[in-house]
C-alpha cells in the first residue's frame, strides 16, 4: 500500500516537472525582443567585397500607432532598414544583431531580393542558407534588383507600409498580366540542381517619379547555372508562360476586322501541352494552346458581337500568342538559356537519346523547331451586346 | 511458463502492423537519394519482396501457438544454439529501438524544438514508451487503429492539401536508373519498414487465434505499405529533383502548402503524426524487446526490465552516432546488413526445421 502511494507522488511529481518543461516556453521568445524580418535584400559591399545584408524589419511600436489612428507619427515609418557585412550570409544576419540587440525572426519573410552583382557573379554560393535556415519558408519569394537590392527596400509606395510587402504583392498578382511569375526559394533550387534548364526570376527596379519613388517589374531575369545571363520583357515573359502553361489572365489587343480600331481581349483561360518529338535527330517541340477570351472593350463602333468578327478576332489573338511565343524562344536561343525546360522533357520522353545531347545542348537549343498549335475561342462579350454607337442604317 | 498474460485478437494484429510500417514513413528518405523519382517503385517491389518472409512468421506463430520468439529459438535450434540466436534478435532489437528513438529526437530537434536539450527529448520520449509497454500489449493493440486513422488522416490531409502543386511528370523517366541502385533501394526498403516487422515474433504468440494470423498480417502491412507509397508519391511530385536534398521530404513538402495564404505552415500535422506513430513502433520494439530479455533470463515479469531497458536506450540513442550524416550512413549501409540474417535467413529457417523435425510436437514429445 506505502508502495503504491510512493510510485503514486513520484508520478505526480513527474507529471509537474514535465508540465514545466514540455510546455513549449524553453528557448521561448516574447514578440517584443523579437526582430520581424519581412524582406531580405544581398548586395556586395563595394569597399570590401563581402556580403551586404540589408534586412526590413518591422517597429511594432509605429505599427501600432498608425494603425490606431492616433496620429503624431504619421511619417514615421513603420519599417527600418538594417545593415550588415559579412563573408557569408550566415555572419552577416549574426553581425545585425549588434545593431539590432536581438536575434532576427525571419519566419516571416516575404522577399529576398538580390543585387545586380550578386546575380551576374551567380547565385548558387548565396542561397544555401535561405534553403537551410530553420525559420526560412520554402516559399519565400526570389527577385533581382536591376541596381541595388538596398535601393529596392528603401522605395516606399504610398499605400503599403513596407517596401517588402508591397514587393511580394507586385509578385504575387502576377496573373493579372501573366508578365512575370512568381518564383519561390524550392522553385529557384530546382533549377540549380539541372545544369541544362535554365531559370528565371522577377526583376525589380526603382524609378523616380516626380520625387517619389516607385518600384516596379520590368521583366525577370534568367539564370544559367545560378549566374544571370540575361533579361526577358514581358511580351517575352508571357512568351514563355504560355508553353508552361502558367498563363493566368491578361489583355491581347488586336486590330478590330474593319481596321477602325482596336479589340481588347481579355484572357479567361489558358491551357498548354508541349511534347517533344525527334523525327530524324531533329528536335521538334509541339506546343498546343487553348486560350479562352472575352471581348473586354473595342475601340471601333463596328459590332465585334458577330460570328465573322469573332471569327477574325481569333484568328488574330492567336497570331498574337504565337508570335509571343517565337519571341520568347528566338530570346532564349540567343542567351542559348533553357528557360522553356525543353531539355527536361527530352530526357523524360527520351532519355536514351537525351544522353548523346547532354554535353551538346547549348549548342542543339537554338536548332529546335517549334510547331505551334493555337487555338482560341471568344466565350464572352461582357455586359454588352452592342457597342454603344449608332446602328448601321441611323448613320 | 508465460510472461505476458495478455490477448490480442487478428484485427488488433493488423491494425498494430499498419502502424507499425506507417512509423516508418521518415525512414522512406534513406532511399531517395539512391533511387530519386523510382522510389515508389522500389516501396511496392519492397513490399512484394516481404511477403514470403511475413508468410513464414505467421507460419511460425500457427505451429508454435502461444510461444514466443526465444521459447521458439530453444525448442528448434536447443538450448545453447537457441539462446545465442535470441542473444542476436535481441541485439537487433535493442539497436534499431534506440535508433528509432534517436530518429525522433532528430524530428524534434531538426524541425520543431531546436532549443530543447536533445537528451531531454529522448528521456521524454522513451519514459512515454516505458509507460506504455508497462500497460501490456493489450492496451497498445485496443489503441492501435487510432493510431492508423491518424496517420491516415495527415497523410491523406497532406496529398490532397498539396495537389495542386504536384507535377506528376516527375516520375519520369520511369526506368532510368541502374539496377544496382534498384536493389539496393529494395533492401533497404525491405530491411527497414518492412524487416523490422520482425518484433511481431514476439507479439503473434499473443494471439488468440492464429489461423488467419497471416491474412491480418498481411492485410496490416499491405495498408502500411500504401501509406509510405502515399508519402513517397506526394514527395516526389510536389519536391521533384530537390526531393534529395531535404533533411527530411516530408516535412520540406508539408512546409509548401499554401492555400490562400490562409492555410500555411501545416509542419505541425507531420510532427503531431510522426511522434504518434513512431511512439507506437517504439513502443512494440519496446515490448518484444523487454519480453525477450525476461523470457532469455527466465523472468516471470518483464516489468522489473522497462524503467532500466528505457536508460540504457535513451544512452545508446544519445551516445552512437556522432551526427546525424553518421546516423544516416551507418543504418543505410551497416544497419540493414546485421538485420539482413534475421529477416531474410531465421525465420524461413526456423520453420523449415521445426518442419523437418515435426516441432513442436516432437518438442513436447521429447519431453523438455
Amino acid at each position: 500500500m506505502r508502495k503504491k502511494k510512493g510510485v503514486t507522488i513520484a508520478v505526480i511529481v513527474l507529471c509537474v516537472f514535465m508540465v514545466f518543461a514540455l510546455s513549449g516556453c524553453l528557448g521561448g521568445r516574447e514578440i517584443n525582443d523579437l526582430e520581424i524580418v519581412i524582406g531580405m535584400g544581398v548586395d556586395k559591399d563595394e569597399k570590401t567585397g563581402n556580403i551586404l545584408l540589408t534586412a526590413q524589419i518591422v517597429k511594432e511600436q509605429a505599427v501600432g500607432r498608425s494603425s490606431g489612428g492616433s496620429g503624431g507619427g504619421g511619417d514615421e515609418k513603420a519599417f527600418w532598414n538594417v545593415s550588415s557585412t559579412g563573408e557569408s550570409i550566415f555572419e552577416a544576419v549574426r553581425q545585425l544583431t549588434h545593431k539590432t540587440g536581438n536575434r532576427l525572426f525571419v519566419s516571416h519573410n516575404q522577399a529576398v531580393i538580390f543585387g545586380n552583382d550578386i546575380a551576374s557573379e551567380g547565385l548558387q554560393k548565396y542561397i544555401d542558407f535561405f534553403l537551410r535556415a530553420h525559420e526560412m519558408r520554402p516559399t519565400v519569394l526570389i527577385l533581382m534588383a536591376e541596381g541595388r537590392a538596398s535601393d529596392v527596400m528603401d522605395a516606399k509606395p504610398d499605400t503599403e507600409k513596407f517596401p517588402a510587402m508591397n514587393i511580394a504583392k507586385l509578385v504575387k498578382t502576377y496573373g493579372y498580366t501573366s508578365h512575370l511569375y512568381k518564383v519561390n526559394m524550392k522553385d529557384f533550387s530546382e533549377c540549380l540542381m539541372c545544369s541544362e534548364k535554365a531559370s528565371f526570376a522577377p526583376l525589380i527596379t526603382v524609378s523616380d517619379n516626380e520625387g517619389s519613388k516607385d518600384v516596379f517589374v520590368p521583366g525577370m531575369a534568367v539564370f544559367k547555372n545560378g549566374k544571370m545571363v540575361g533579361k526577358l520583357g514581358h511580351g517575352e515573359v508571357r512568351g514563355v508562360l504560355w508553353v508552361l502553361g502558367k498563363v493566368k489572365s491578361g489583355v491581347i489587343t488586336v486590330p478590330s476586322p474593319d481596321g477602325g480600331g482596336k479589340a481588347i481581349l481579355e484572357i479567361i483561360e489558358a491551357k498548354s501541352k508541349a511534347i517533344p518529338e525527334i523525327i530524324d535527330g531533329k528536335i521538334i517541340i509541339h506546343v498546343m494552346v487553348e486560350v479562352e477570351l472575352s471581348l473586354s472593350e473595342q475601340t471601333t463602333a463596328e459590332n465585334l458581337a458577330t460570328v465573322p468578327a469573332f471569327g477574325k478576332i481569333q484568328d488574330a489573338s492567336e497570331e498574337v500568342v504565337r508570335k509571343e511565343i517565337m519571341a520568347a524562344f528566338k530570346k532564349t536561343s540567343e542567351l542559348k538559356a533553357d528557360i522553356f525546360g525543353f531539355s527536361e522533357m527530352l530526357y523524360k520522353k527520351y532519355s536514351k537519346e537525351w544522353k548523346s545531347m547532354k554535353d551538346n545542348w547549348d549548342d542543339i537549343y537554338p536548332t529546335i523547331e517549334l510547331d505551334i498549335d493555337v487555338a482560341s475561342r471568344v466565350v464572352t462579350t461582357n455586359l454588352l451586346r452592342n457597342p454603344a454607337s449608332p446602328k448601321e442604317g441611323e448613320k | 511458463m508465460s510472461i505476458e498474460k495478455g490477448r490480442i485478437s487478428g484485427s488488433q494484429l493488423l491494425f498494430m502492423f499498419a502502424g507499425f510500417v506507417q512509423g516508418s514513413a521518415l525512414l522512406v528518405d534513406f532511399t531517395i537519394g539512391i533511387t530519386e523519382q523510382q522510389s515508389w517503385m522500389v516501396i511496392l517491389a519492397g513490399l512484394v519482396m516481404m511477403v514470403p518472409f511475413i508468410l513464414s512468421y505467421a507460419a511460425l506463430a500457427k505451429r508454435f501457438h502461444g510461444k514466443n520468439l526465444v521459447q521458439i529459438n530453444d525448442m528448434v535450434y536447443g538450448r545453447f544454439l537457441g539462446k545465442v540466436l535470441s542473444l542476436y534478435y535481441i541485439f537487433f532489437l535493442s539497436m534499431t529501438l534506440s535508433f528509432n528513438i534517436l530518429d525522433v529526437g532528430e524530428l524534434y530537434k531538426n524541425f520543431l524544438m531546436p532549443d530543447t536539450p536533445f537528451i531531454f527529448l529522448l528521456a521524454v520520449f522513451a519514459a512515454a514508451c516505458a509507460y506504455a509497454v508497462a500497460k501490456g500489449i493489450e492496451v497498445l493493440a485496443r489503441v492501435s487503429h487510432l493510431f492508423v486513422i491518424t496517420g491516415i488522416f495527415v497523410i491523406v490531409s497532406t496529398f490532397i492539401l498539396l495537389i495542386d502543386q504536384m507535377d506528376f511528370s516527375n516520375f519520369l523517366p520511369l526506368f532510368e536508373l541502374p539496377l544496382i541502385r534498384i536493389i539496393q533501394g529494395i533492401h533497404i526498403l525491405s530491411a527497414i519498414p518492412y524487416g523490422e516487422t520482425l518484433v511481431f515474433f514476439m507479439i503473434m504468440g499473443r494471439l488468440n487465434n492464429t489461423e488467419r494470423a497471416a491474412g491480418y498480417a498481411l492485410g496490416g502491412l499491405l495498408i502500411g505499405a500504401m501509406n509510405l507509397l502515399a508519402v513517397s508519391v506526394r514527395n516526389t511530385a510536389v519536391l521533384g529533383r530537390t526531393q534529395s536534398i531535404w533533411t527530411s521530404a516530408s516535412f520540406q513538402s508539408i512546409r509548401l502548402i499554401d492555400i490562400g495564404t490562409v492555410l500555411t505552415r501545416m509542419d505541425f500535422l507531420i510532427g503531431i503524426a510522426q511522434t504518434i506513430l513512431i511512439f507506437f513502433k517504439c513502443s512494440l520494439f519496446f515490448y518484444a524487446l523487454a519480453t525477450a530479455l525476461s523470457q532469455l533470463f527466465g523472468l516471470k515479469s518483464y516489468l522489473p526490465l522497462i524503467l532500466p531497458l528505457a536508460g540504457i536506450e535513451v544512452i545508446l540513442a544519445a551516445t552512437v552516432f556522432q551526427s546525424p550524416v553518421d546516423h544516416a550512413v551507418i543504418t543505410q549501409n551497416a544497419g540493414i546488413i546485421y538485420s539482413s540474417p534475421l529477416i531474410y535467413v531465421f525465420s524461413p529457417l526456423t520453420l523449415l526445421i521445426a518442419k523437418i523435425r515435426s516441432l513442436p510436437g516432437h518438442e513436447r514429445g521429447g519431453g523438455t
